[in-house]
């Protein structure tokens, strides 16, 4: 039993190792801060849009997000279309994944 | 025993489970007649208003006696503390509109946004105004809109806390959940999770992961919060926790290797091997946003990126203007090793007699001028007579949360190799000791059976 899951695991890493080596060939990760023009939370409620506009460069950039914590965020308003927020996302093609997610604040 | 600690895990988890399911008895009442504040829920809870007045979420400031150089009789905590993780207090950083910057833009600004106030009744107020001023369902409702809970001005200029207090959100009450306590508590410090790395999120905290939220370990009775003995928690609601108690006893694993240790180690050593957030800021320098703002300049990590430092604790506290930390030594004979995050901070200390000074952030979140803020905060506490010269503070935190899967915690090559994790010489251990305490035969043949049992 120890060995069988032992060698599945091997197995697992491997997939995932070589999985991660394929997405970080072409995703690309990015940093920006801007204010939120636009929130939507997806019908089935497990993913929602966001439309940032980059504080430096000015462009609206839409971003995907999926982590159940910030999804909350949306619900209950703490984070609100017109607050600034910190984002880092994946940049895959046209797909933007937000890995981070954070209302600015000072102390 | 992993049977009863799987039992208690059971019990805290259906004890979650029941609250949610369970609805509030009053909550008919309370959708026929609508919520007016407090006094609604008085109707069924009489004096919880009245009680709620007297405890540290109100008064930010409690009688604090396990810290050096404080006088016992007054009252301290975020109310009119000092110290460089954020350099000012309620009292100076008092909730305002900070001055139009350089793009004629202004916001809020205030350390009392974290007080479930109104503003108008603040941080220690009393009386039967402040009673009705709670806002109960911010940490009691599960609906709660936090849109309507934001600084404003009202008709007559004042600045107030405006509340949630529909029907909708009075009508969904219960035990709080992780997500009321960390309205106020994740973003404590400066931004999301910059004091402690403090995320309740499932892969943060092994407990979260089972279910079990802030309130079954903080056990709050009577609005009395349990908490612990961080070197930079002083305010208390006279009530002590720590990981041994109602969950744990102080011997609780099956292998008595681990169990001898817990004497002279504490539990969150071996079980909270990272900590996270701020590691350092400077307030006498504040970067300019694109926003046009300032803030200070901080230097972070991830929740769970930053070795801890070990030190030894006896559960009181130095407290100079250039240290907050631990007390304690290998041979007091009430010293434990506990992890703690180091922080830095620059701000100015007052060169006439070697204070830290504190800063209103009106000012320099406005223009960046940090003097500025010196000057407004030496006014609002009436000191005349001060020299800011710019200096360094260091300040431990404990690391409390973030415990991590039991496969993950230290275990015994982690500190008895010599790169281990514990610098023993500067824990007090003598060179032959020393010797003892990084040779392999302490482990070698344990480590070899459970590396044999796993391959
Ligand atoms: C019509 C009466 C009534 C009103 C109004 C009322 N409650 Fe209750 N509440 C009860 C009863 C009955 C219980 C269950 C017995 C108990 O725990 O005291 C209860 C229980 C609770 C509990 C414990 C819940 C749990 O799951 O452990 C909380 C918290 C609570 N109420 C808060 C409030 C708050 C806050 C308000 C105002 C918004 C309020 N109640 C208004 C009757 C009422
Ligand atoms: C987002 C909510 C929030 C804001 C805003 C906030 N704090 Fe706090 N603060 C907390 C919480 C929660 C704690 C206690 C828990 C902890 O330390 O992790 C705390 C604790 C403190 C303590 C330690 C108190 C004690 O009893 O020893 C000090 C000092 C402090 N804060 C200063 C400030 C200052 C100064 C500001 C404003 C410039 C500020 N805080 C703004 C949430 C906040
Ligand atoms: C800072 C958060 C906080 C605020 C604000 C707060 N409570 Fe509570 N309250 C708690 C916690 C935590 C418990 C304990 C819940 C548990 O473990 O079951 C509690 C328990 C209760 C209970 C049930 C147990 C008891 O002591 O009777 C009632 C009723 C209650 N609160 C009413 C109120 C009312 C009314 C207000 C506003 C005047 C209020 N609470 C404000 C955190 C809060
Ligand atoms: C309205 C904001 C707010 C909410 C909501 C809140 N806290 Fe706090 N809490 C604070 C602040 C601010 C302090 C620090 C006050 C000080 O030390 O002066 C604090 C301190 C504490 C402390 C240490 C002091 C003490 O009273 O023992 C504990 C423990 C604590 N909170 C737990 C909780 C839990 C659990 C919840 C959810 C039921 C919660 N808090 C909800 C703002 C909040
Ligand atoms: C698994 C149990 C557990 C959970 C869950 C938990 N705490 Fe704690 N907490 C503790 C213990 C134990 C201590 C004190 C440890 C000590 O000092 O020995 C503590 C300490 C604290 C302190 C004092 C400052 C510090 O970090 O040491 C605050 C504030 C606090 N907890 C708030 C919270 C809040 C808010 C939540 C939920 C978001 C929460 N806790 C969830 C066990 C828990
Ligand atoms: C010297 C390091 C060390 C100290 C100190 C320590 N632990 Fe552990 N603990 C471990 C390790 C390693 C494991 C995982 C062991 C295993 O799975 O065989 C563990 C496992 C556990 C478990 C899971 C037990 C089980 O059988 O599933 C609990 C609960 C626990 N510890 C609680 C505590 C408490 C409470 C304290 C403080 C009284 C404490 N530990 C102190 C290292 C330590
Ligand atoms: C968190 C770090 C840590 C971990 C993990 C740890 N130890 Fe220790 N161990 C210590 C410290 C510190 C001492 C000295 C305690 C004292 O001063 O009494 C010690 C003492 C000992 C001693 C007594 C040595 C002597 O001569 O007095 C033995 C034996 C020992 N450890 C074996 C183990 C084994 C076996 C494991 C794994 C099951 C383990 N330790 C895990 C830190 C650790």
């Amino acid at each position: 039993m120890k060995k069988i899951s032992s060698v599945i695991i091997v197995f697992a890493i491997i997939l995932v190792a070589s999985f991660t080596v394929i997405r970080t060939a072409s995703a690309e990760e990015v940093k920006i801060t801007g204010v939120i023009s636009k929130i939507e939370i997806a019908a089935d409620q497990k993913s929602a849009i966001a439309v940032i506009k980059d504080n430096k460069s000015s462009e609206s950039i839409t971003i995907t997000i999926t982590d159940e914590a910030t999804l909350d965020k949306f619900k209950d308003k703490r984070i609100l279309e017109g607050d600034e927020i910190r984002t880092k996302f994946e940049k895959d093609g046209d797909k933007n994944t937000s890995k981070m997610f954070k209302k600015t604040a000072g102390c | 025993m992993t049977g009863r600690i799987a039992a208690i895990m059971l019990g805290c988890a259906l004890l979650a489970a029941t609250a949610i399911a369970k609805e509030h008895p009053g909550k008919e009442q309370i959708l026929k007649d609508g919520y007016q504040g407090p006094k609604t829920c008085e109707a069924c809870h009489p004096g919880k208003a009245r009680e709620f007045l007297g405890t540290v979420h109100w008064k930010h400031a409690s009688k604090v006696d396990h810290v050096d150089n404080l006088n016992p009789d007054e009252e301290h905590g975020m109310k009119n503390r000092i110290y460089t993780m954020c350099n000012g207090n309620d009292i100076v950083n008092n909730l305002k509109e900070v001055p139009p910057n350089a793009l004629g833009k202004t916001k809020f600004t205030g350390c009392n946004t974290c007080h479930p106030g109104d503003h108008a009744s603040d941080v220690g107020s009393t009386g039967p105004q402040a009673e009705q001023a709670i806002d109960c369902l911010i940490c009691h409702s599960s609906k709660y809109d936090f849109s309507k809970r934001k600084p404003a001005k009202d008709k007559n200029g004042n600045v107030v806390m405006t509340q949630d207090r529909s029907t909708e959100a009075a009508a969904n009450i219960g035990r709080p959940s992780i997500k009321n306590c960390m309205a106020c508590h994740e973003a404590a410090g400066g931004g999301a999770m910059i004091k402690r790395g403090f995320s309740m999120a499932k892969d943060a905290e092994v407990h979260v992961t089972k279910g079990i939220i802030c309130v079954d370990c903080h056990q709050v009775k009577n609005h009395k919060f349990p908490t612990g003995r961080d070197p930079n928690n002083w305010a208390h609601d006279g009530i002590y926790m720590t990981c041994v108690g109602e969950c744990h006893t102080s011997k609780p694993h099956t292998d008595a290797d681990y169990n001898k240790h817990t004497e002279k180690i504490a539990c969150q050593t071996c079980h909270i091997p990272k900590t996270g957030g701020a590691f350092s800021k400077d307030f006498t320098k504040w970067e300019k946003q694109a926003n046009g703002f300032y803030e200070p300049s901080t230097l972070k990590r991830e929740v769970n990126e930053t070795a801890p430092v070990y030190a030894w604790y006896n559960l009181t506290v130095s407290n100079t203007p250039t240290f907050i930390g631990p007390k304690g030594s290998r041979t007091d004979g009430k010293s434990k090793i506990y992890p703690f995050k180091i922080f830095q901070g620059k701000a100015y200390f007052n060169k006439k007699n070697g204070q830290l000074l504190s800063m209103d952030f009106a000012p320099p979140i406005s223009n960046g001028d940090s003097l500025a803020g010196v000057a407004s905060a030496a006014k609002i506490l009436g000191i005349k007579d001060y020299e800011p010269v710019p200096g360094w503070q260091t300040i431990y935190f404990g690391s409390n949360h973030q415990v991590t899967p039991k496969n993950k915690a230290l275990t015994c090559a982690n500190c008895h190799a010599i790169n281990g994790v514990l610098n023993f010489k500067e824990l007090g251990y003598a060179s032959k000791e020393i010797e003892k305490l990084t040779n392999p035969e302490l482990y070698f043949e344990k480590l070899l059976k459970l590396q044999q049992e796993n391959e």
